[in-house]
């Protein structure tokens, strides 16, 4: 075993000075028992350096759940629904106020006392279209639609095996007021 | 290491002010530091955690009047020091198998070529697991692209003592893995 072996792996990282890297080079073209070890030496370091690279990458590698655009598509099909079908406002029912139902049982006169004077609120004048439209009431029937999933999405996002259908129920107000998949 | 898992460290280097030599180094020594960190141990949110609180002291070290020699130096050291505090299990994580994690390797190779790579990727694993500490963590910063010296300025010894740890560890390696 030569003396220069001791110092090939110092060389390969061009650790030392000058005149003794010189020497080494020297000593290398004229010892094939070096040049084989430095070339071990080396394919070691490279080895090592791809590991490194492979832990690296394995512990920092998270996939994509493979339900992920399925879900993606769903959502996006289902928003693009629901802006789609145009939406039209309309008054809340109107409130009902309790009627007063004569009390059968007889209440004791109270003494007679002078009324304050009430406060009078005078309520704001409704237009009659404002009349009418608070006394509209919705008689049409919910929409509802049913799109099977293949209709939905370009061929072949679908996994195969997999198929669903869409049902959206439209309120009278345009709005969707359920949707639901079911297989 | 995918750039879509970017800390925040670039934005907050340029809300602290940092200099365009910071983030040049942040860009150039991201990868390394990021590698190093997760081959100690630590996870990737940690690792990142960690650069980023390293180049974050770096801003703090070159506002104050720091030395501005071997910076690349003074990030692995600061790395390696709260990565030491950090990580207890370094050992298990480095040198566990691989086996069931590599089909992110999504390349061109053929399967018999990526089977000869786990094998090969196994022994070594086995190998890293005879190395001492020490030996490991100079590898490791080797491989990183550190200087002997720097390599023992992170580590706290000799450079003559980090020749002979790198010298040792290749030689286990290439024994022990008939590379």
């Amino acid at each position: 075993m030569c003396d220069v072996q001791a110092k090939l792996i110092a060389w390969l990282d061009r650790e030392l000075g000058s005149e003794e890297a010189t020497g080494v080079e020297r000593h290398i073209e004229g010892c094939k028992e070096c040049r084989g070890r430095l070339a071990t030496y080396k394919q070691v370091s490279e080895t090592f350096d791809v590991y490194c690279d492979a832990v690296a990458a394995a512990k920092t590698y998270r996939p994509v759940p493979r339900w992920m655009p399925v879900l993606a598509s769903a959502v996006v099909a289902a928003v693009v629904m629901f802006l789609a079908f145009p939406r039209t406002r309309i008054e809340p029912p109107p409130i009902l106020t309790p009627t007063i139902t004569a009390a059968s049982v007889a209440v004791p006169a109270r003494p007679e006392v002078e009324p304050a004077p009430r406060k009078i609120h005078r309520r704001r004048s409704v237009s009659p279209a404002e009349e009418r439209a608070a006394k509209w009431h919705p008689t049409e029937t919910a929409v509802q639609i049913a799109i099977p999933a293949e209709a939905m999405f370009p061929p072949g996002v679908m996994p195969k095996g997999m198929n669903f259908i869409a049902e959206l129920s439209i309120a009278p107000d345009g709005s969707v007021s359920q949707v639901r998949l079911r297989q | 290491m995918s750039d879509d898992s970017l800390p925040l460290a670039l934005p907050l280097l340029r809300l602290a002010g940092g200099s365009s030599e910071v983030t040049t180094l942040y860009r150039e020594l991201r990868k390394p530091l990021l590698r190093y960190l997760v081959c100690l141990g630590l996870t990737s949110d940690e690792a990142q955690d960690v650069v980023q609180d390293a180049f974050l002291g770096l801003q703090r070290h070159l506002a104050f009047g720091g030395a501005q020699e071997n910076i690349r130096g003074w990030l692995f050291r600061v790395a390696h020091n709260q990565a030491r505090n950090r990580q207890t299990s370094y050992h298990r994580r480095f040198s566990e198998p691989l086996d069931g994690e590599m089909d992110f390797l999504a390349d061109d190779r053929t399967p018999e070529q990526r089977v000869l790579e786990k094998e090969k990727f196994r022994r070594l694993a086995a190998a890293i697991r005879l190395l001492t500490e020490s030996e490991r963590e100079c590898l490791l910063l080797r491989a990183g692209g550190l200087r002997y010296r720097e390599i023992g300025e992170v580590l706290g010894i000799a450079t003559s003592t980090v020749g002979d740890a790198v010298e040792r560890a290749i030689k286990k390696l290439a024994e022990k893995c008939n590379v």
